[in-house]
């Protein structure tokens, strides 16, 4: 079953086609990387899947709903409930602790709750730190609160934008140990990248080239 | 942990962790709120703290009898019971009579008061040497009046109370048993014949005694009780009709007619010993006023001369309020049914009422100026906070803040530093309006604990206003823009 069926999508600027009639699917709980370099259209891909933008033509099915058409309060609504992102630069409310920082995920999408915040902490190992400041954190501890952030509340997708960009190779191991984790527990992981390792982690890459899929490749290594 | 929780954990992070900010925002908003609760206490404190100031200018209103009616110690006692204790700042009777000084046979304006309240009321009299003590026989001497009989402090004086000339055409108003003296030429031989009288309640005339001696013998019949019984009864001034002549000496007979009329129309009073007391100069008075042609005495040793008690001409008031107040005290007064009639002295009364709407305005224009100059602080503040934290909005609504979170955020933040910098503000003010009320008035005031929560609302809404452009900026960021900055 499919979450995610991208159908003809192009995003113009002016004179620059970003996105150039590219069609993708992904299935409920597939785990799929997008590659490409530099401006070949992965962030405008991104932006478009993660609800902050809207494509010029085409079609956008997350879940059934055709985003393309949607309100901008309205993908506010759908990104808060089906997506949990996670940031190349991290992104973390640099006045509010570990834990606080995951519940202010909480906080826009139901109800805040320290108990839980914690526990989403401890999985991604930093159940001690839950109290530090993203000052007191090193970059691969702040990438690892992201995810648990992104994962608190359990969404459909986890969307992540160069997720291992800043980081060392530990923590680049530890972030793609806690991405197969996800997806054994069935969560659908499309992850933006340009380093080969990481998209070699993933089931399937897409490949984009100046706006178009120039290739599909199956990770026949995958171990789940 | 509740939602209201959650928010108000992520207000105080924000405004505590992210300090030196939100420091200066706070220390605007503290100073708005010290200049309008500081303002306004002195703004309420101001008519009474100048209520005061003013009384130094005199009496602002003045009780007097009423048509017909004579004022007294008790009356004006008891139209003064119409008016709250607190607010009469003083309250200063006078009994204006004219006395004859004996060393020059002149006569002056002599004021009976209470010069304890005097000093109340009339702060602005300079007095060299000092009050006179009641009892003592001591006098206060206008400036004029010291300059024009070149009297020194330590002068004996006698002074003499003329009845007529302090009654005018009252006539009725003589007290029993009034004395006139007075003396007319004769044509007959160009020499004064002598009267002495005494008047009855109604003014008429109660005994006449008549000095011809200077005349012939047929004129010393005028001295004869059968001549002056016709007298007996009849009101001055007298005519040719009312009285007959007595043949054969009809010059003195107008004499002594003229000499009475005379002694009613100028008033000359009787130069009797019980109407004289010798009074000593121990001050003299400078005011720059009339008043430096009156002579001052306590009122017991005007009764002394006079011999009346309780008599008063006006009382003069320092009084607290506003116009309105005492229009309204005016009112209470004159229709009280005392026979007392209410005035306000006008010259004093709107010149304050002028000065203090002025100096409202005043207080009313700075304080505005400062909120609005609050406003453009703490506004532009909180839009360098929306700047600073571009990625920070970027990345709640990311997470799925609608625009109504980030607002309610922001208005979160600022109403919360509306309300520490209002109650900073409120009770810095409370000093600042003491340091100024005790440096400027010389009183301290007290605190106006309603203007805490009346402070706090105005800062709060200040802040919410400022917050209003910052919150249109933050909702406008794109979080796509935003989190891909590298």
């Amino acid at each position: 079953m499919s979450l995610l069926e991208i159908k003809n999508v192009s995003k113009i600027y002016g004179e620059l086609k970003a996105l150039d009639n590219v069609s993708i699917h992904v299935d409920q709980g597939e785990w799929v990387a997008i590659m490409g370099p530099s401006g070949s259209g992965k962030s405008t891909m991104m932006n478009i899947i993660g609800c902050m933008d809207k494509p010029t033509m085409g079609e956008v099915l997350l879940d059934g709903v055709d985003i393309a058409k949607e309100s901008s309060k309205r993908l506010t609504d759908i990104r808060r409930d089906k997506i949990g992102l996670i940031f190349q630069q991290f992104h973390m409310v640099n006045y509010l602790t570990a834990v606080e920082n995951v519940m202010v995920s909480q906080y826009y999408h139901s109800m805040p709750d320290e108990e839980e915040a914690l526990e989403a902490l401890g999985r991604v190992g930093l159940r001690e730190r839950a109290r530090h400041l993203p000052s007191q954190l090193s970059g691969g501890e702040q990438q690892r609160v992201c995810v648990a952030r992104a994962l608190i509340n359990h969404p459909e997708l986890i969307l992540a934008d160069e997720p291992t960009g800043n980081l060392d190779e530990a923590n680049e191991n530890i972030v793609l140990d806690l991405f197969r984790q996800l997806h054994r527990e069935g969560t659908t992981l499309i992850v933006v990248t340009h380093d080969p390792e990481v998209a070699d982690a993933a089931q399937r890459t897409i490949v984009l080239e100046h706006g178009k899929l120039v290739k599909e490749v199956i990770n026949e290594h995958f171990e789940a | 942990m509740t939602k209201r929780r959650m928010f108000l954990r992520m207000i105080t992070a924000s405004l505590l962790r992210r300090r030196s900010r939100m420091l200066i925002a706070l220390l605007s908003i503290a100073v708005g709120a010290t200049i309008l609760s500081g303002l306004v206490t002195i703004y309420y404190d101001v008519p009474r703290q100048m209520g005061a100031q003013f009384r130094k200018y005199g009496a602002n209103m003045l009780l007097m009898p009423g048509d017909g009616e004579v004022l007294t110690a008790d009356k004006a006692e008891a139209a003064l019971s119409l008016i709250p204790e607190e607010s009469v700042l003083g309250a200063t009777p006078y009994r204006y009579v004219r006395l004859d000084m004996a060393l020059n046979q002149q006569s002056f304006t002599a004021a009976g008061t209470d010069f304890e309240q005097v000093q109340e009321t009339s702060p602005y009299f300079g007095v060299e040497g000092r009050y006179p003590v009641p009892g003592q026989r001591e006098v206060l001497v206008g400036k004029e009046v010291a300059q024009s009989l070149n009297l020194r402090l330590n002068r004996q004086i006698d002074l003499t109370y003329q009845l007529a000339a302090a009654e005018g055409d009252a006539a009725k108003d003589w007290v029993p048993g009034a004395s006139l003296s007075g003396a007319a030429i004769s044509e007959f031989n160009n020499q004064p014949v002598f009267i002495q009288a005494t008047l009855d309640e109604q003014g008429n005339i109660a005994s006449l005694t008549v000095d011809a001696s200077t005349q012939t013998d047929i004129g010393q019949q005028c001295e004869q009780e059968s001549y002056t019984r016709q007298f007996i009864g009849k009101a001055l001034p007298l005519s040719d009709a009312d009285v007959d002549t007595l043949t054969g000496a009809t010059m003195t007979s107008q004499a002594v007619r003229e000499a009475l009329n005379t002694a009613r129309q100028e008033g000359q009073a009787l130069s009797a010993e019980e109407y004289t007391k010798t009074f000593t100069v121990v001050g003299i008075l400078q005011t720059g006023g009339e008043e430096e042609t009156y002579l001052f005495l306590s009122q017991e040793d005007l009764e002394a001369v006079t011999r009346e008690a309780g008599r008063l001409d006006v009382v003069e008031l320092s009084v607290t309020g506003d116009a309105e107040q005492l229009d309204e005290y005016v009112k209470a007064i004159s229709e009280s049914g005392l026979g007392v009639t209410a005035r306000l002295v006008k010259r004093v009364t709107k010149s304050e009422a002028s000065v203090l709407t002025k100096l409202q305005s005043l207080v009313f224009l700075v304080t505005a100026v400062v909120l609005i100059l609050t406003m453009i602080c703490v506004s532009t503040t909180m839009m360098a906070v929306v700047s600073e934290r571009r990625r920070e909005i970027g990345l709640r609504k990311a997470l799925g803040a609608s625009d109504g979170s980030i607002r309610a955020e922001f208005l979160g933040e600022g109403m919360f530093l509306g309300l520490l910098g209002g109650v900073l503000g409120a009770i810095l003010g409370f000093v600042f309006a003491q340091v100024v009320s005790v440096n400027v008035f010389g009183s301290s005031i007290l605190f106006q604990w309603l203007l805490l929560p009346i402070t706090v609302a105005v800062c709060m809404l200040i802040a919410a206003l400022s917050c209003l452009l910052p919150i249109k900026r933050a909702i406008a960021i794109d979080p796509a823009l935003v989190l891909k900055g590298e």
